[in-house]
């Protein structure tokens, strides 16, 4: 999952490295602090980013890059997510519930497309049809799994039946398949017409891409910066040259050779954030269906010792199961299977076992893997390949012992209850559980439910889970109220402001 | 003469449908599935499959590079089958950011080579011809990625002379700017070119030094330097100019690194991406669009011989 996929998992690659996430538009939520000396809203705002997309289709490509940029800023649903994991209204208020839980009904915002033209309950109905189609393509599709059908009641409200409750379904509407677009609406792989606080205003393929702020924008609060340029520079060096040489402002993605390089320039400020950026070591179950050999495959690898060689704690923090600390349902489970490189020895020695891991990533965490390995007797081959292989022989037809990709999407939890997903893992607990809690009647029991998924996979061994991105941005001084929390993911940046002069 | 254009051209048609086929087959030998991509790793097998019916790649083979040829010869060159962008269009876009690099660069790259490997050759038994060639030495071994983040170093960051990436978002509509960002990349490609042709200029003219003609111009009173200008370069200029040749289809690959090492979108860097995307109608029409034009222009070069050159028209 990493690099242009989507949605789940990640494509992230990247992203890994990147990483904040979004907020809400009518009224931003995030860290936006006025600048002290008044504020420049015809300035142009360079960004930097690491993956570009391939196309700006939210209905047919997948690909984090997409959601990225395009969510919040261009795009909105009937509601949204604020930077700290709420769902908050956006296009439409929070909707009226009924009492069996399948029934979500809303009441549209007077809202417009950028083409002035009004948004209406059509345009809703007609957007989420084409996701549930039998004939869709769309990659978000699977998110939208319990819907039965759509209806539009008047001009400004809609009617969502369920087939069953899902506690997930508010959360899928802040995605990509909840966006709004306009019924009838063609040509979207380079143009657009969103609802956003800022239009497209070109696609440089392979460089850049300029977002203008979009002055009809129906909400309370417009785009505070007139013009956004979205860098996309894949190599690190060259990126951190960009920055000191003053050509982009705020800067994703950092690693810890840019963070050192930088961290003393009053220049700069640095701002740490969360993220659901977890880089997991994937067991095939199948093939190692042995629990203790997953258990001695996560005891062989000092997890601290990696994230210090990957920048620390100011980068990276320990986790000991699929939760962000942002879930409601986290606790701490680094304790199961701890570091423990004799015991590993002892189950371990003389096997021999192959890594698949995308070309995206460090070598420096394939490398760490390898030298833990061969201390616990195991004869590491570390396979690296392109993404589109690693989605093709690890992710699609399950070949392989370990893989190494960073999952960027929040409920990827979710995915322990497939047996089907990569990881082969067939848990029953975990199945039943999980099932409980998409259909659970609150919140707080489908949270009790998630953390015993979170504390049954590990306890499993289900995969290992090396750690999870902290989202690091570096911005230029004048530049603030740019999201925080996983910007890997989706990255407002209607709170945006630049210092006068 | 007539004979001749039809042999000619039946060779191109024969060496373009083949580059075509290649192109096609290897391709295909990459592991990977467009429609993965597109979906993503959310999409259901079912989503996939009606991905591949749409995108046509779960046809057989034959039936594949039946359609795409067909478009081909239609004047078609196909469309990426993750954005719908045409393979010419798109081509066009980024030669102007590609030919003015490496075409530059070549330039550039003789400019210094040529004088300095005549130098290195002239002095080669003194301690700066030596230099020149230990430095040329050195050219070679750096990784030219290296050298342009270098190069960025110190005069963008240092110096903030020069961009350090990127080229304008309106292009060449900003002529200033866009020169200026193609500086560094420029700079970059051509040095590590010199360093190679630095070495052939000197070895073709350490040969032609102790060529008979040399000695009769030096006994006839022309200095060593008048003597290889005036003789000397033109007799060491074929190697030179077939490994310049050589070179400058090299450049396509060089352009590949520096493009990525200063995120200019050009050539190399799309091909790299569309590669990695598995985009294949894409790189297979950009491909052979690029090898098309290198065949055609041979066989232009072939005819316009034969027209300057009555020996080689007397020997068909």
């Amino acid at each position: 999952m990493r690099r242009r996929t989507t949605t789940t998992l990640v494509l992230a690659a990247l992203l890994a490295t990147a990483g904040c996430g979004g907020s809400g538009t009518p009224a931003p939520a995030t860290s936006a602090a006025p600048a002290a000396g008044g504020t420049d809203p015809n300035a142009t705002v360079n960004v930097r980013l690491v993956l570009e997309p391939t196309s700006l289709d939210l209905t047919k490509v997948a690909g984090a890059a997409l959601d990225q940029i395009l969510l919040d800023n261009i795009y909105e649903g009937l509601v949204r997510r604020t930077d700290d994991g709420k769902v908050a209204p956006g296009l439409a208020g929070l909707p009226e519930v009924s009492g069996d839980g399948l029934t979500y009904t809303f009441t549209l915002h007077k809202a417009t497309f950028h083409d002035g033209s009004p948004v209406t309950a059509a345009d809703v109905e007609d957007s989420f049809e084409k996701v549930i189609a039998d004939d869709s393509a769309n990659p978000a599709k699977a998110t939208f799994a319990s819907v039965k059908d759509v209806e539009a009641e008047g001009d400004s409200t809609v009617v969502v039946h369920l087939s069953k409750r899902d506690t997930t379904f508010l959360y899928a509407l802040t995605g990509r398949a909840g966006v709004v677009f306009k019924k009838g609406a063609t040509g979207l792989d380079d143009s657009e017409n969103g609802t956003g606080p800022f239009r497209l205003h070109d696609w440089q393929r392979g460089s850049t891409i300029t977002f203008v702020r979009h002055d009809a924008y129906w909400g309370a609060e417009k785009a505070k910066v007139a013009k956004i340029v979205f860098r996309y520079i894949p190599d690190e060096n060259a990126a951190l040259n960009a920055l000191r040489a003053g050509e982009i402002d705020v800067f994703t993605g950092t690693d810890a050779d840019q963070l050192a390089a930088i961290e003393d320039d009053p220049a700069f400020t640095v701002t740490s954030g969360t993220s659901n950026t977890i880089f997991v070591l994937g067991f095939n179950n199948e093939r190692l269906k042995d629990a203790s050999v997953r258990h001695a495959l996560r005891q062989a690898v000092d997890k601290d010792g990696l994230l210090a060689t990957l920048g620390g704690e100011q980068l990276y923090a320990r986790t000991g199961s699929h939760v962000a600390p942002t879930d409601p349902w986290a606790e701490d489970l680094t304790s199961i299977d701890p570091y423990d490189k004799e015991a590993a020895k002892k189950v371990l020695n003389g096997r021999s076992l192959e890594l698949t891991v995308p070309n995206i990533y460090p070598a420096s965490i394939s490398d760490y893997l390898a030298a833990q390995y061969r201390e616990a007797g195991v004869d590491l081959k570390v396979n690296t390949v392109e993404f589109a292989v690693w989605l093709d022989k690890v992710y699609t037809k399950g070949e392989y012992d370990l893989s190494l990709v960073a999952h960027v999407e929040p409920l990827t939890i979710l995915k322990y209850a497939q047996p089907g997903y990569y990881w082969r893992y067939d848990g029953e607990d975990v199945q039943t559980w999980t099932r409980e809690a998409i259909t659970a009647r609150s919140e707080a029991e489908r949270d009790g439910l998630l953390k015993k998924v979170a504390r049954k996979i590990s306890e499993d061994a289900a995969v290992d889970w090396l750690g999870i991105a902290r989202s690091t941005t570096v911005a230029r001084r004048g530049f603030t109220g740019f999201p925080k929390n996983d910007t890997a993911a989706r990255l407002n940046l209607s709170g945006l402001t630049a210092a006068a002069g | 003469m007539a004979l001749f254009l039809l042999r000619r051209l039946t060779l191109l048609a024969v060496a373009l449908s083949g580059t075509s086929l290649l192109v096609f087959l290897l391709l295909r030998l990459l592991p990977g599935d467009v429609a993965a991509i597109i979906g993503g790793v959310e999409a259901t097998p079912e989503q996939l499959a009606t991905l591949r019916a749409r995108l046509g790649t779960d046809r057989p083979l034959p039936a594949q590079y039946a359609s795409w040829a067909g478009g081909v010869l239609a004047g078609d060159f196909g469309h990426s089958m993750l954005n719908g962008v045409s393979v010419t269009d798109e081509l066009g876009r980024k030669l102007v950011v590609t030919l003015p690099l490496t075409l530059a660069a070549s330039v550039l790259a003789v400019l210094l080579a040529v004088p300095l490997g005549c130098y290195a050759a002239l002095r080669h038994r003194s301690r700066d011809g030596a230099a020149v060639s230990a430095v040329g030495q050195l050219g070679i071994a750096v990784p030219s990625f290296w050298l342009g983040i270098m190069l960025a170093a110190l005069f963008a960051v240092e110096l903030r002379l020069l961009p350090a990436q990127g080229f304008p978002v309106d292009g060449w509509a900003e002529p200033a700017a866009a020169a200026r960002s193609l500086i560094l990349p420029v700079a970059t490609l051509a040095l590590a070119q010199s360093a190679v042709l630095l070495r052939f200029v000197r070895s073709a003219t350490l040969e032609v030094l102790h060529a008979d003609y040399m000695r009769t111009a030096r006994a006839k009173g022309r200095t060593l330097a008048s003597a290889l200008l005036r003789h000397g370069l033109r007799n060491a200029a074929p190697p030179v100019i077939s490994v310049l040749g050589v070179q400058i289809a090299s450049l396509v690959v060089g352009a590949v690194v520096i493009e990525q090492t200063f995120t200019l979108p050009g050539v190399g860097k799309m091909l790299l991406a569309d590669v990695g995307n598995r985009d294949l109608v894409k790189v297979q029409g950009t491909v052979l669009l690029l090898s098309g034009f290198v065949l055609v222009l041979g066989a232009a070069v072939d005819v316009v011989h034969r027209l300057v050159d009555p020996r080689l028209r007397a020997a068909t």
